[in-house]
């Protein structure tokens, strides 16, 4: 076990952040933080590092209690902060380099540990440049080299694609399955489910401070009723037929959304080439309609009752 | 070892490319000394000749201003006084208490009265009148500047030294996860606290210093002001000055939760008051404070530096010196030290 949480509790007077959260992440997985903003992930994270005070738990990192202390736990981590934690008057090599020598002292180790940071996260065309030149994606690139380039073997990533655009995310995403690939276990914390589903080989669920559930995508997915979705776009409908649709075998439940209805079916087979009998049957027409499975969204809507990006 | 001197450099590039580090330390107290420097010019470059001073034969002060080359003393009676003014044979009249008498205010009325200020403020800070080499220092073999203009240089020398102040906050906010971001990652590596600190207070000495060093460049060879005739305890002042300043702006940095832009304003106010109160602003006010609060002087860091560099370089006098950096140096452990202690924390209840 690479890091154990156990019964953590963080109160900040009567607001309590993190209420008895656990965690356990095994080496070598991409474990992730899921949950909506304000859910306590960051804290989470900040209390494992032992940046901030907890008032309750335990914490252990490979093996060992983690204090503010811990250097020698400290010096295998790499952490890769929500905000840009750079040197402003330093420039992308410089910033890379003081955060690379404070892990490695061989200088020539250094040289291309740093190198290779530079290529890993591609920045080497701006490797003169002051933070404040590059743009928020190369910006958050640079935050991941300097928390990347000592080759730690647990990485925390909070966060690391916010307010990024489309170009950068695919590039850090890529990167962090690489990093995952290289040995290093991953500890990931997002609100962007996408990301979660994509990258995580575990996921545990947070909100309001609590671990809500954990497990492989899979198994999250399992835990809830809905196994289907199907989105309808009708021409026209009136009320009547919406509630006969709900009578149509292993239906759970329908609802608007926009100009579309979402039908959330249970598990049960056909549910397509049912739902089209009943279209075919009421001389309905439709302008859309495709299948989904469902989503994490699903799962932290079907726990909490509130969608993951309210 | 090797990681403080990575820190330093790493902390030193980060310093030196900051803007409003190299405005307040470097480009602020060259536009301040140009400013003195040309609002006192009138005054500096006032040709000096001759200025009759009426004094009573058994006035202290006489063989003092004897030995001024400008001044022409005439022992006269009590009852010549007013004729004397009148004639204008003589500009000024100085009685036994230092009160000056004078019939119509100029030039060399003001001068008399400043040459007053000064042998009364000697008086009030105990250097032995005997020492006051007047002439020799600052007048004639010189030939420069009256020594109201010489103190406010001091005092922005004392002033500037301490602006250390700025890359101690700096340092000390680097630091600390709940106030920058850097901070944050930092104390999250194998860094140790005290070794970022140490190399923060080497390198906010290193560039303050050479910022101050380019201050008396400049005031030497641009405005031709020779400040210095005492290099050795000059030095130590100045050395002292930034040492100080580095102590209050940790002090300032780790007190509190402000942002950086609100600590180094607190930091430019404590630092103007002071040397407002060492006479920066206007001689007198250190003259009137020395005459009613004496202790004052003794206890404001930026007042004891330009006391000190005053008395050493022109009056020749180190009777204070020893005074002055035991209590700069009380100064600089006590404000450490309590920054330290707000620093020790190894967690924050929240950031």
């Amino acid at each position: 076990m690479v890091v154990k949480v156990k019964s953590l509790v963080k109160r900040y007077k009567e607001l309590i952040a993190l209420e008895h959260f656990d965690m356990e992440v095994e080496e070598g997985e991409i474990l992730g933080l899921l949950g909506p903003n304000g859910c306590g992930k960051t804290t989470a994270i900040n209390c494992i590092l032992s940046l901030l005070s907890f008032d309750k738990g335990e914490i252990e990192i490979f093996g060992k209690k983690m204090t503010p202390n811990s250097y020698d736990i400290k010096k295998q981590i790499g952490v890769v902060p929500q905000e840009v934690s750079v040197f402003e008057n330093l420039t992308v090599r410089e910033n890379i380099d003081y955060f690379c020598g404070l892990y490695v002292g061989n200088k020539a180790i250094r040289k291309e540990y740093v190198e290779e940071a530079i290529d890993f996260v591609g920045l080497k065309e701006y490797t003169k440049f002051y933070p404040k030149k590059l743009s928020g994606g190369l910006k958050r690139r640079l935050n991941i080299a300097c928390g990347i380039v000592h080759k730690p073997k647990l990485i925390f990533l909070d966060e690391p694609t916010v307010a990024v655009d489309a170009q950068s995310r695919n590039f850090i995403l890529d990167g962090i399955k690489k990093l995952n690939q290289e040995g290093s276990t991953i500890i990931y914390t997002t609100h962007y489910l996408e990301e979660a589903e994509m990258l995580c080989k575990r996921i545990i669920i947070m909100d309001n401070g609590k671990n809500l559930v954990s497990g492989t995508n899979e198994e999250l997915k399992a835990m809830i009723t809905t196994t289907e979705k199907i989105v309808v776009g009708f021409s026209s409908i009136e009320d009547k037929e919406i509630q006969k649709i709900k009578n149509i075998p292993h239906v759970i439940d329908i609802e608007k959304r926009e100009d579309d209805y979402i039908i959330k079916f249970e598990n049960g087979l056909n549910n397509l080439s049912n739902l089209l009998e009943f279209i075919k049957e009421n001389n309905l027409t439709y302008t859309k309609l495709y299948s989904q499975l469902p989503t994490l969204n699903d799962v932290f809507l079907e726990l909490t009752g509130k969608e993951l990006r309210d | 070892m090797k990681s403080i001197f990575r820190n330093c450099m790493y902390q030193g590039k980060n310093l030196y490319r900051d803007k409003s580090f190299l405005f307040w330390t470097l480009i602020y107290p060259i536009i301040m000394a140009i400013f003195f420097y040309t609002a006192f010019n009138g005054m500096i470059n006032i040709q000096l000749e001759n200025i009759d001073i009426g004094i009573s034969s058994e006035n202290p002060i006489a063989f003092i201003l004897e030995e001024i080359e400008i001044v022409k003393v005439h022992k006269i009676l009590e009852d010549e006084i007013n004729e004397k003014l009148e004639n204008e044979e003589i500009q000024g009249f100085v009685d036994n208490d230092l009160n000056l008498l004078v019939k119509k205010s100029g030039v060399n009325q003001t001068i008399i009265k400043e040459i007053l200020d000064q042998i009364k403020q000697m008086g009030s800070l105990n250097v032995p009148m005997e020492k006051f080499d007047f002439t020799v220092n600052y007048i004639s073999k010189t030939n420069q500047k009256a020594d109201v203009v010489i103190i406010i240089f001091y005092s922005l020398i004392a002033m500037v030294s301490a602006y250390g102040i700025f890359p101690g906050i700096v340092t000390v906010i680097l630091i600390q996860a709940n106030l920058t971001n850097v901070g944050k990652r930092i104390n999250i590596t194998p860094l140790r606290k005290n070794e970022f600190l140490l190399a923060g207070i080497i390198v906010s000495l290193i560039l303050n210093l050479l910022s101050n060093g380019l201050l008396l460049i400049f005031i030497k060879y641009i405005l031709k002001i020779n400040l210095f005739t005492e290099i050795k305890y000059s030095t130590v002042f100045i050395i002292m000055g930034n040492l100080f300043g580095v102590a209050l702006g940790m002090f300032i940095g780790a007190s509190n939760k402000q942002n950086e832009n609100t600590k180094t304003i607190i930091g430019i106010m404590i630092t103007l008051v002071l040397s407002a109160l060492s006479g920066m602003m206007s001689p007198n006010i250190k003259i009137e404070l020395d005459k009613s609060i004496p202790v004052l002087g003794r206890i404001n860091p930026i007042a004891i530096i330009t006391n000190n560099l005053y008395r050493i370089n022109l009056l020749g006098s180190t009777k204070s010196v020893s005074e002055g950096i035991i209590v700069l140096s009380i100064y600089c452990v006590a404000l450490i030290s309590i920054s330290y202690v707000f620093l020790r924390r190894k967690t924050y209840d929240s950031i």
